[in-house]
């Protein structure tokens, strides 16, 4: 497979997951947002703060009116502003780029549905779709097509090395994103007592699952009991939800070497097996502390350093 | 008053309106809405509005009208105007309900263990022992930690004073919850300016909160104990809400024929063998439960569950037999019922109520139908009743002829202004009356759910609230303290 086209749809994957991370991370913060922002404004105001510090960007404008609620300005720069480079707009005008590059490449339902979703998402950006809850209807729609496009892919892709290329890059970005999210949430949340606001201190917590799309994931398991010491685990060990750390870590780790075609283990497999022995040997050491910053930190960078190398490895000539 | 520029507010006369005063100046903690709702344009408003049912219908929050044929399938209307509670007039319901309940629960477990309250006269003894909520197959049968019920739908009416009366205790299988769930999020969704400017308390926790209730309960609680939501299915008006607690709780939404009794254990049947079941939230009526011991040709129950609760291996919540004490002419007794069992005063007050069975209080029934509501004790729901004052001569001679027949079965109560609300209705913000059901949890202390299920009646000048009788509902709001 030509270097050039795997490199497209390796991006191509990244920005898709990266696309729907974004949309469902703004839908969540919005609910909690508005929420408590009468309730416990602190808390309303930290969460987009969180969301700065995960999606790292410039300004956010200032609210619309004085009856805006807060989370309007967010909503507006990471969802439409094609500036914005963690915006969805941002992220999946770059996937249809990757994606029309190499068009031959997909299947015709995939491009279809990329393609839908993006221009349903620009027509919002140039009517200037600016009150809440129609930003929030026009958010809900750009997931759905999300949705639709992993369908797509799920059941037209041929699984050759062009559909791992593309699931690596998916993966890669998903667990990325998932060890951004609980850096920035867990230091906070962990620290906090039950005590102050009982109600109050579930919301955050189940907020936080949903921000990594395992709430009824996590019910299914452990019902509606939201322990931290549960939570914790379940977000960075749990074997079959796909969006635990360690679901995430076996995924990149099986593309990669299904890719190198049972040939020597190459520098980014080595990286990634190492993190995935971690995940699997390390439930006891971190479960309830596995707020571990320092854990989630090598997991930001291992991810870092593996994109370098497949980058190095396969795409640069 | 002047709303939105274009709509012109009329006050009720009679009734107690909750969100203006006399003067039809806004009440103080309605100021802040009522701003933000001045600063949308009507056309907004009719837009955010269709927004709204969409949504309802995409989601599917639908519940189904008996009597229609087929059952239809219809969503409950939502009005997107909340009912806001101040922290302050909310302490007082919230002692109110915990108060009630306690008593409530202390009553029924008398009328299974000792029945004092019948020897002592406090409530005639016919009273309680010839209803059909009354089962003698589980006298002397005491439910684990002696909690019958665990979860209350209490309805509560504001007069033309502004006073809270409780209307109605449901004791058996509330309903609504999920709609004042579903309510919130649809509210935070189509007008989140609303919540800007209030500090409305969560209730996202209710599932939570109602799982601890029910595993509180389990039979062996040191272990890991499974707790299930008994639904008579698809069919059913709240199919809806068994499923969405059931997910939201995280457990097993199962049906009679999912379950089965071995060796004194309830099992379900799954597909790595049998699991035991330690808590049922049952959503059937007890009626329906166990074909060996309530109705033989229930096909919705479990053969032999009564005997496993019997030998104490399975929680049932509520605790069958619970009905005893949400009968309406029970009510009329509540107040010395409360007073009874704990030597209190009711911090909430209730509706006056005339019972069948006293023969004066019949007697006066009969002459004044014309003025007064009469319901049957043992229908819900809005069923089966008469509205006196909007009834016609030959509905009240006929609804009277029927009384006759079996006069224990009726009670009655004047009608009461229920309080009104601004509501949007075909373009206008109009009053309508409500109630509301706030949703009590017994477990190892007893709950009030912050908020509650506001109903409304969407007809103008009508009385009924019920879902199932052209009735909407609104989110409900309940302030915290400012600290």
């Amino acid at each position: 497979m030509l270097s050039r086209v795997a490199d497209a749809l390796y991006w191509m994957g990244r920005y898709l997951e990266r696309s729907e991370n974004i949309t469902r991370l703004l839908l969540v913060t919005e609910d909690l947002s508005s929420e408590t922002q009468g309730l416990a404004e602190p808390i309303a105001q930290s969460a987009w703060k969180d969301l700065l510090a995960i999606l790292p960007t410039a300004q956010v404008g200032p609210p619309a009116s004085a009856f805006a609620p807060m989370s309007q300005a967010y909503l507006q720069s990471f969802f439409l502003d094609p500036t914005n480079q963690y915006s969805v707009h941002y992220s999946l005008r770059r996937a249809r780029d990757n994606a029309r590059s190499v068009r031959e490449a997909l299947t015709v339902e995939v491009f279809l549905a990329l393609n839908e979703t993006f221009r349903a998402l620009e027509t919002h950006a140039r009517r200037g779709v600016a009150d809440p809850p129609s930003l929030r209807d026009a958010l809900g729609t750009t997931h759905k097509g999300l949705f639709t496009i992993a369908g797509a892919i799920e059941h037209t892709f041929a699984r050759d090395l062009g559909w791992l290329f593309l699931k690596l890059g998916e993966s890669l970005e998903r667990i990325y994103r998932a060890a951004l999210v609980l850096r920035a949430k867990l230091p906070g949340l962990v620290t906090a007592e039950p005590r102050a606001d009982v109600a109050l201190y579930y919301t955050q917590w189940r907020t936080l699952l949903r921000a990594l799309g395992s709430l009824e994931n996590y019910r299914r398991s452990y019902g509606a009991r939201l322990e931290p010491e549960l939570v914790v685990p379940f977000l960075l060990f749990d074997r079959h939800s796909p969006r635990s750390l360690r679901y995430g870590t076996e995924a990149v780790k099986g593309y990669l070497e299904r890719i190198a075609g049972g040939g020597e283990s190459m520098p980014a497999g080595r990286l990634i097996g190492r993190l995935h022995a971690d995940l699997l040997y390390q439930d006891d050491r971190l479960s309830a502390s596995g707020a571990d910053a320092v854990f989630l930190d090598r997991v930001v960078d291992t991810v870092a350093q593996a994109h370098d190398a497949i980058t190095a490895q396969y795409f640069v000539a | 008053m002047v709303f939105c520029g274009a709509v012109k507010w009329v006050p009720e006369t009679t009734a107690y309106d909750e969100a203006f005063d006399r003067t039809t100046a806004p009440r103080q903690h309605y100021r802040a809405l009522v701003s933000t709702l001045e600063s949308f344009t009507l056309t907004e408003i009719d837009r955010r509005e269709r927004l709204q049912k969409i949504s309802l219908v995409d989601q599917g929050i639908t519940f189904t009208v008996y009597g229609e044929k087929d059952g239809i399938e219809r969503i409950f209307p939502f009005d997107f105007v909340p009912r806001i509670i101040p922290a302050r007039e909310w302490e007082r319901i919230e002692a109110g309900l915990i108060q009630r309940v306690t008593a409530l629960n202390l009553f029924i477990a008398d009328v299974y263990q000792d029945q004092k309250c019948l020897k002592d006269k406090i409530i005639p003894p016919e009273l309680v022992l010839s209803r059909k909520e009354y089962k003698r197959e589980l006298l002397r049968l005491t439910p684990p930690r002696q909690i019958y019920t665990h979860v209350v739908g209490t309805d509560i009416i504001r007069n033309d004073k502004g006073e809270y009366l409780i209307l109605e205790d449901n004791c058996r299988t509330p309903s609504g919850v999920s709609y004042v769930m579903e309510n919130r999020n649809l509210l935070h969704r189509v007008f989140p300016e609303f919540f800007t400017r209030y500090p409305v308390r969560p209730i996202r926790d209710y599932p939570r909160q109602l799982l601890d209730t029910l595993l509180w309960a389990a039979p062996r609680a040191s272990e890991s104990p499974v707790a299930v939501v008994l639904t008579p299915g698809i069919h059913n008006s709240a199919y809806f809400e068994h499923s969405f607690l059931a997910r939201e709780m995280g457990v097993f939404l199962v049906e009679g024929r999912d379950l089965i009794v071995e060796d004194s254990y309830v099992y379900m049947r799954t597909t790595s063998g049998r699991q035991r079941v330690d808590v049922i939230y049952r959503r059937v009526d007890e009626d329906f439960l166990d074909p060996l011991t309530f109705r033989r040709d229930s096909l919705l129950g479990v053969p032999g569950l009564v005997n496993v609760y019997r030998q104490g291996n399975v929680a049932i919540a509520n605790a069958p037999g619970s009905g005893v004490a949400d009968d309406k002419a029970v009510y009329a007794y509540m107040p010395a019922l409360i007073k009874y069992y704990l030597d209190q005063d009711p911090l909430l007050g209730q509706v006056s109520t005339y019972v069948g069975l006293r023969k004066d209080d019949f007697a006066y029934m009969r002459d004044n139908l014309a003025r007064l509501v009469v319901k049957t004790t043992g229908d819900s729901g809005g069923y089966n009743m008469l509205m006196g004052p909007f009834a016609s001569r030959e509905e009240i001679e006929a609804y009277g002829a029927q009384m006759r027949e079996a006069p224990g079965n009726y009670i009655a109560q004047p009608l009461i202004e229920l309080s009104s609300h601004p509501t949007w209705v075909d373009g206008k913000f109009e009053p309508r009356r409500i109630d509301l059901r706030p949703f009590i949890l017994y477990g190892e202390t007893i709950r009030v759910l912050p908020g509650g299920l506001t109903r409304v009646a969407l007809r103008p000048g009508s009385y009924v609230v019920n879902s199932s009788q052209g009735g909407g509902s609104k989110d409900t709001w309940v302030l915290a303290a400012r600290a």
